[in-house]
């Protein structure tokens, strides 16, 4: 990853957490404000349903004292105060007195707790009602929850008790009014929430227990797990229900337990408060966050790429311009501007650069006149040779004048005779060095390098056998499946010409020429070792340099050729070798020459079959 | 001081002279006039074809029907058979051969002769076919498949009404008044053509053989509740209305003139058909025994009901004084101690459905829960869902009413048993009273059906209405009643008043 994609990211990935963390801290604080109202509206609730309930009871409490004091009432105590009285006189009474007190429930005690009329369960008349009787005080009681019994099921009423008492007689007068969805009507529910009421009269839970202000409840199991909770431990209780999968359908229920008279568990009271509005809202800040982030996203994307070239152009130029040095243009300038550490670094640069082009020019003079120097050794050297002779001869031919015409003859034939040799041994020193000036440009053909290596070997098979020579043995590593290459044959032929040459030079004693070919994947590698003596490390560094040789009759052009050749046909040339154990060299050509347009097979063949004159030519 | 008192005695004399005048006027029958009665049953037919025996409805056909048909012979107030259509009779000495002689003359409402065919066909289907009915010379023969010492009691009663099948399904009778206008609100299930009306207005038979009835119409309003029913009476809407028993003491109070009759309508307890519930007779035994048939009667039903001990009423059957229902909730309790957990009542409620309309039945049939209760019994009180259509459960217990239709204590009996008990016939030859007692006491025994209390019916009646006589067995006589005129210019001579002076009674009297 680049340095500026770095600094985009970093610069991106801190817009979009700026934006997250604006959009988190507004949900979590929305949450908290709506949570907080929603407390707030369920205490509200839960105070006017206490309100509610007390106003309801003491409009019970009302109504039943006007039935107590109702004349009616009094002359029903005095009736049946009188003994054997009829009591069944009353069977209707308590059915007439909730019909003009809007009363459900309306029921009429005799003293000992017999029932002498009921409004609700007439049937039940005759029967004991012996908890009325059992309590004191009912006049100074307020109303109560309490499980009212009916013929076809129980109901849950608030009921006031008032006794009426004439003489000694006293009648107690029961009346309540059924708590169901009519009450919970009464109650006046913000928007968003609604009131249920559990009747507990049974001693599991049952769905149609469950009613809201229109009656049934819809998916009313929902709710059993938190009613049976209330019903083993009767204290507030919080659930949340989730309708569907939807949360803003979800509903979170405070529910209350309502007891009776004597702590039992009768009722259950939930407020309902929707969490539709606080999904709603979360939904449309993360809509707006998302569309902040998107927005925030672009700009943040704009202005760190921005950032980012503007911070990292300097050091760009700076890796342009360290890779333009490594390519060897030694004099790159960077321009840069400021005064900033990439001021300072890009002037430190352009310092390091300058210096170097003079250290490279100055090298580059001090191994050009040692290559004169080298050159001109070489030549020396080269040339003594044959002008020594000459010299010999010819002062050898000046004393002959001197000499008898026949012992003249004799000298003159011979001298010039050798002064021919000395002659063509200059010429074939020159035509040399011409010859390496004149490297061809190599002309690519498909080249099999097995066999290439092949035919160069087989020119030196006759030396390597021969009587009276060293003997040479050589080996073939040679892989059956390497592919042609494209390749010059004849640069390649001499290439191979002068490897052998050189081993064989290496070998004054004999040996062993190893030949290896492999398939590199996209290049081919070939080795040829022999086991001479071995090169120093020195040797090795300078093997490749032009007119450089360890032999006394080396021109120092065999391997600079070959290095000539491989460089040529875009491959590498290494050496390895242990003094006292042979050097091996190896190659790595291209298989494929990118761009370069080859020459039919016909003139590769032709050319193949020229080695002698490269032979000669090298040799 | 003399002048005083000359006014004074002239003042009385001329009030006492009034109130003799007006007690005169009062005690004079007069015609004319529209008679309001208000009926409780929401429809009634008053084809005798269709009636089912012992129904509530049916016996309000029947109370209607006997405006319009007569029967050969009539029963008066101390049990005396007297002549109807019927002038003379006679039978042999095992009576199982009846011939009865046609009073002659006697037209239909439309005019035409009855005939001794008109007898028969009639006679035949009511009497079923233990009979065979033939005409004879100017009367029928009756023969019975086993003696029938009885055949006047049922011919007095029930659905023994003599009439005429028109050619369109309508019937014609001889009765004093004839079907003016109906407002019909069911087509008959057995008679597309008969109607059961929910209004009908009756017209007086100018040429009834018994005379003009006194009023010009009878207008029954049909499906009246109780308490509206009460209501019209007080306020002057309606001249007779049916009473339900717990509003009796309500309409005393009221001060209103209520009649009643002997008790005519048993409630009781069935057992259902397909009830054979593991331990059946114990949780039958522990229900009887559980039953407060004594606070039913005089609580629930203000003293205006009986305890109902038997299947037929005491003044019926002449025994029933014999029966004992006594409750011993004790008993029933250990009863109810040895059931299994898998017996109806016990674990799982027991079934009661009241079949009988009104709220007076749910409030018997809640009792009957309560009691239960008491012995550790469970049973649910289930209220009918269309009246007769409701479907029976396969097991369970029903409150049904049941009222008398007949006379004649053995062809009540049969006629309960057979429709209460699945179709079960009585012995035919069961003609004396100790038999048709050991028929009840075994049917009573096998705790099938257990009585509850026995309803007389009661009917307010505005005082207005003069001559109201209507017979202990829930016989209306509508045809002896007169209005008083509140209005003089509606009140007028009847048209033809004894214009046949060979048959001329005194108007609605009965031969």
């Amino acid at each position: 990853m680049t340095f500026r994609s770095k600094v985009f990211l970093i610069f991106l990935i801190t817009v979009l957490a700026s934006v997250s963390l604006v959009a988190y801290g507004v949900t979590f604080y929305t949450q908290r404000a709506f949570e907080q109202m929603d407390t707030q509206r369920t205490h509200a609730l839960e105070v006017q349903f206490a309100k509610e309930f007390g106003q309801r009871g003491e409009t019970i409490v009302q109504q039943v004292e006007n039935i107590t004091n109702a004349d009616v009432t009094v002359r029903m105590v005095l009736d049946l105060a009188r003994p054997n009285a009829d009591a069944s006189l009353y069977l209707h009474d308590a059915n007439g007195a909730a019909q003009s007190h809007g009363l459900d429930f309306v029921e009429f005690v005799n003293s000992d707790g017999t029932l002498v009329s009921s409004a609700q369960y007439p049937a039940r008349v005759g029967y004991k009602n012996d908890w009325v009787a059992s309590a004191k005080n009912w006049d100074t009681t307020g109303a109560f929850l309490k499980r009212e019994e009916l013929p076809d099921a129980a109901a849950l009423s608030l009921t006031a008790v008032r006794t009426q008492t004439v003489g000694n007689k006293t009648i107690y007068i029961i009346g309540g009014r059924r708590l169901d969805q009519n009450f919970l009507a009464s109650l006046e529910l913000p928007e968003g929430m609604r009131a249920l009421l559990y009747r507990n009269l049974e001693p599991t839970f049952v769905a149609s227990a469950l009613t809201d202000a229109n009656g049934g409840v819809q998916q009313a199991e929902a709710f059993q797990s938190l009613i049976e909770q209330i019903q083993k431990q009767p204290q507030d209780l919080t659930k949340t229900i989730s309708w569907n999968r939807d949360p803003a359908n979800a509903e979170t229920f405070h529910a209350m337990p309502l007891k009776g008279r004597n702590g039992e568990l009768l009722g259950v009271l939930l407020l309902g408060s929707s969490a539709k509005e606080l999904v709603l809202l979360k939904r449309e800040i993360l809509k707006i966050a998302g569309v902040v982030s998107l927005a925030a996203l672009v700009i943040g994307l704009l202005l760190s790429w921005w950032v980012s070239r503007r911070i990292t152009r300097p050091v760009v130029e700076l890796a342009n311009g360290a890779r333009d040095v490594a390519s060897g243009r030694w004099d790159t300038r960077i321009d840069v501007k400021g005064s900033d550490e990439i001021g300072q670094l890009a002037n430190a640069f352009n310092e390091m650069t300058g210096t170097l082009a003079a250290q490279k020019e100055k090298l580059v003079q001090t191994e050009r006149v040692a290559a004169w120097r080298e050159l001109a050794r070489r030549l020396a050297h080269e040339l003594r040779n044959p002008l020594f002779p000459l010299q010999i001869t010819v002062e050898n031919l000046q004393r002959a004048r001197q000499l008898s015409p026949q012992q003249f003859q004799e000298v003159f034939t011979e001298a010039t005779a050798t002064l021919k040799a000395e002659f063509a041994n200059l010429n074939n020193i020159v035509t040399r060095f011409s010859d390496f000036s004149k490297m061809p440009a190599p002309e690519f053909s498909k080249v099999n390098v097995n066999e290439a290596l092949r035919d160069a070997i087989r020119l030196f098979e006759p030396q390597f056998t021969a009587v009276g020579k060293p003997h040479i043995s050589t080996e073939y590593f040679l892989s059956d499946s390497l592919p042609e290459i494209d390749a010059d044959p004849n640069l390649l032929h001499k290439m191979f010409q002068n490897l052998i040459l050189n081993a064989m030079d290496a070998m004054p004693a004999g040996g062993t020429l190893s030949l290896r070919s492999s398939d590199g994947g996209d290049t081919v590698r070939i080795e040829v070792s022999d086991t001479g003596k071995g090169l120093t490390p020195e040797e090795c560094s300078r093997l490749f340099t032009p007119y450089y040789t360890t032999k006394q009759l080396g021109t120092g052009l065999g391997l600079a050729i070959v290095q000539s050749v491989v460089s040529d046909h875009h491959g590498t040339i290494s050496v390895s070798s242990e003094e006292g154990h042979g050097t091996t060299f190896r190659i790595e050509l291209p298989k494929r020459q990118g761009g370069a347009a080859l020459k039919p097979k016909a003139d590769a063949k032709s050319a193949e079959k020229e080695p002698e004159r490269a032979a000669t030519a090298t040799n | 001081m003399r002048f005083a008192k000359l006014h004074s005695l002239a003042a009385i004399s001329i009030v006492l002279a009034a109130l003799a005048c007006n007690s005169i006027q009062a005690a004079t029958p007069r015609y004319g006039g529209t008679l309001h009665v208000k009926m409780r049953a929401p429809s009634v037919s008053l084809d005798p074809r269709e009636w089912t025996p012992g129904s509530l409805s049916s016996a309000a056909g029947e109370k209607l029907a006997s405006l319009v048909y007569d029967r050969l012979i009539s029963l008066d107030d101390l049990a005396k058979f007297e002549p109807a259509l019927a002038i003379e009779w006679s039978h042999d000495a095992a009576s199982r051969n009846w011939q009865f002689k046609l009073r002659s003359g006697v037209r239909f409402s439309d005019g035409s002769l009855l005939t001794p065919a008109d007898a028969v066909a009639s006679l035949q289907s009511s009497l079923g076919k233990g009979f065979e009915v033939t005409g004879i010379e100017n009367g029928v023969a009756v023969r019975a498949a086993h003696p029938a010492p009885d055949l006047l009691e049922q011919l007095a009663s029930g659905r023994n009404f003599v009439y005429r099948r028109q050619p369109d399904g309508t019937l014609l009778g001889t009765g004093p008044f004839f079907v003016a206008e109906s407002v019909m609100a069911a087509p008959s299930e057995i008679n597309p053509t008969a109607i059961k009306p929910a209004r009908i207005k009756f017209q007086a038979n100018e040429d009834a053989w018994s005379g003009r009835p006194f009023v010009d119409f009878v207008e029954v309003t049909l499906g009246e509740p109780p308490l509206r029913q009460l209501l019209e009476l007080q306020v002057g809407k309606a001249d007779i209305a049916e009473i339900a028993p717990d509003l009796v003491r309500k309409a005393r109070q009221e001060g209103l003139r209520i009649w009643n009759s002997a008790p005519q309508t048993l409630v009781a307890l069935r057992f259902d058909d397909g009830f054979d519930a593991p331990a059946s007779d114990q949780l039958r035994e522990a229900l009887w025994l559980a039953l407060d048939r004594e606070t039913m009667a005089n609580v629930l039903l203000q003293r205006e009901a009986q305890p109902a001990d038997s299947l037929l009423p005491q003044w019926l059957s002449g025994y029933a004084f014999l029966f004992e229902s006594p409750m011993n909730l004790q008993r029933a309790r250990e009863l109810r101690a040895a059931f299994s957990a898998g017996v109806p009542g016990a674990a799982q409620p027991l079934r009661l459905r009241v079949d009988a309309p009104g709220d007076l039945f749910k409030l018997m049939g809640e009792r009957v829960a309560v009691n239960a209760r008491q012995a550790n019994l469970q049973v649910q009180v289930a209220l009918p869902v269309n009246g007769s259509n409701t479907p029976a459960p396969a097991a369970g217990l029903h409150l049904f009413a049941w009222h008398y239709d007949s006379l004649s204590p053995r062809a009540e009996l049969e006629a309960f048993v057979k429709q209460m008990l699945n179709g079960a016939d009585l012995p035919a030859t069961m003609t004396d009273p100790e038999q048709l007692f050991a028929q009840e006491r075994r049917l009573l025994d096998e705790r099938r059906i257990l009585p509850l209390v026995l309803l007389p019916e009661y009917a307010g009646v505005r005082a207005n209405v003069h001559n109201w006589n209507a017979s202990p067995w829930g016989d209306w006589r509508l045809a002896d009643v007169w209005l008083d005129s509140e209005d003089p210019m509606t009140a007028k001579a009847p048209a033809g008043t004894q214009k046949n002076s060979s048959t001329a009674r005194s108007p609605g009297a009965r031969p």
